[in-house]
């Protein structure tokens, strides 16, 4: 799989690497059941912190885009691949928002105002 | 080619029709100076010998076993393809040595001797026959490497190896990880057995002689197969890291400017002589299944290092934009 890591990124960095496993898994370089490099390889080649990527990693689980498992590490979850555009796509939507002005509380009144 | 590989065979054939009129000539000629029977073998610590054979035998047996394993090396290394015929040269060159030393010493040894009990153990022959073995293989060695390395510099140009577009401001990192399941059942199995020998020993419940040596066998062929079930393969800025087993250890790393070149070529286990760590003609393969390998030739070496791993394709196309961009600047 290729990662990939924006160096002129100026968000938080364990943001950063989470962004480049979920674009990772919506690109498909991984596949559902596929086994992710351990979080010290994953430090060790992207040049982070270990528990940067260790935060990083346990917050795709709490979105249930990775699957932390005893004796097999971290594995990317079932049906992981369409969840993480829409997760890609919900992030999106609010940069775009916060660069327009609006606050999370006003993007979800909009989309509570959908018919 | 066609010459070189027309010369290969004649100089395969040549060899083992040559150690086998050696082998099977050497008592018959002799015939006249030998006892009926000739002493054959020799036990570890004494000096006269515990096993025998007649004439007939002593010749045809070494000459048997030559060209069976003669066979057994050259057939499949011929199907496997151009690239791994030059390994019949690194087996076959110390095992001719090998054969060909024994009979002599053999023959030396019963030459005179009214009776195969009188035959003395030839020890210093044992050891130059160890010695002119090893020699063999390193010659054998050199002349694999040197031939090959020749015929590749001449196809492998710098130009076709794959390359990717690094997009500025960014970090780009390439992973990938094989497994073989028959090594990993392997290294369990033995594994097994070895704890279960270790169990018995501390137990005391049968002669700690033989358990012993089957904990020790067993242990070392469970770590050597946990060792090779599985590797790791990295790129990134720090160059190429490849790491073995479970536990990422033993690992090798290339900076990128230790590298050559990298690119992708598709190899089988019978083209580089088995599964696990190998050393072949081809140079270095770590061999874990058929197909995709990522092999770079290091910086200054003639031959390449290879790993078996999906994905090899980009995988050098990073290691060669690394590379390039690293040499810019």
């Amino acid at each position: 799989m290729l990662l990939s890591l924006d160096k002129t990124d100026t968000r938080p960095l364990h943001e950063q690497v989470a962004g480049a496993v979920r674009r990772a898994i919506a690109e498909g370089e991984c596949a559902p059941g596929d086994r992710l490099p351990s979080a010290r390889d994953l430090s060790e080649a992207l040049d982070v912190n270990v528990n940067t990527v260790l935060r990083a990693l346990r917050g795709l689980r709490d979105e249930g885009l990775l699957e932390f498992r005893r004796g097999r590490g971290v594995t990317v979850a079932e049906g992981a691949r369409p969840h993480s555009e829409l997760q890609i796509r919900v992030r999106e939507l609010l940069t775009e928002a916060a660069r327009l002005g609006y606050s999370r509380t006003d993007l979800i009144d909009m989309i509570r105002g959908m018919p | 080619m066609t010459d070189r590989t027309t010369a290969r065979r004649t100089t395969t054939a040549l060899w083992t029709a040559g150690v086998t009129v050696v082998l099977a000539g050497m008592p018959l000629l002799a015939r006249d100076r030998l006892p009926d029977r000739l002493a054959t073998h020799w036990g570890l610590n004494g000096t006269s010998p515990d096993g025998s054979m007649p004439l007939w035998a002593a010749s045809l047996v070494p000459a048997l076993i030559w060209l069976v394993t003669a066979a057994a090396v050259t057939v499949p290394l011929m199907r496997a393809g151009p690239p791994a015929r030059p390994w019949t040269a690194v087996t076959l060159l110390p095992l001719g040595v090998v054969l060909a030393g024994v009979q002599a010493a053999v023959i030396r040894s019963n030459l005179d001797r009214a009776d195969w009990h009188e035959a003395r153990q030839p020890t210093g022959w044992v050891v130059a026959i160890l010695v002119a073995a090893v020699l063999a293989g390193v010659a054998g060695w050199l002349l694999v490497t040197r031939r090959s390395g020749a015929a590749d510099d001449g196809t492998t140009s710098g130009d076709d190896a794959p390359t990717l577009d690094i997009p500025k401001g960014r970090r780009l990192v390439w992973f990938s990880r094989t497994a073989n399941p028959w090594l990993q059942l392997l290294a369990a199995a033995t594994g097994l057995v070895a704890v279960g020998a270790l169990v018995a020993l501390l137990g005391g419940l049968a002669a700690p002689g033989a358990l012993w040596a089957l904990f020790a066998g067993c242990a070392v062929a469970s770590l050597a197969c946990a060792v090779s079930s599985s590797v790791q393969a990295r790129v990134s800025e720090r160059g190429l890291e490849v790491s073995f087993g479970p536990l990422g250890w033993p690992g090798r790393r290339w900076a990128p400017g230790d590298i050559d070149t990298a690119r992708m070529e598709v190899r089988r286990p019978a083209e580089v002589g088995g599964w696990g760590y190998r050393l072949s003609g081809l140079g270095t393969t770590v061999m874990l299944r058929a197909g995709e390998c990522l092999v770079i030739r290091p910086r200054g070496r003639r031959s390449d290092f290879a790993v078996s791993v999906d994905d090899a394709e980009r995988g050098a196309a990073l290691l060669n934009a690394l590379r390039t961009d690293r040499a810019r600047g």
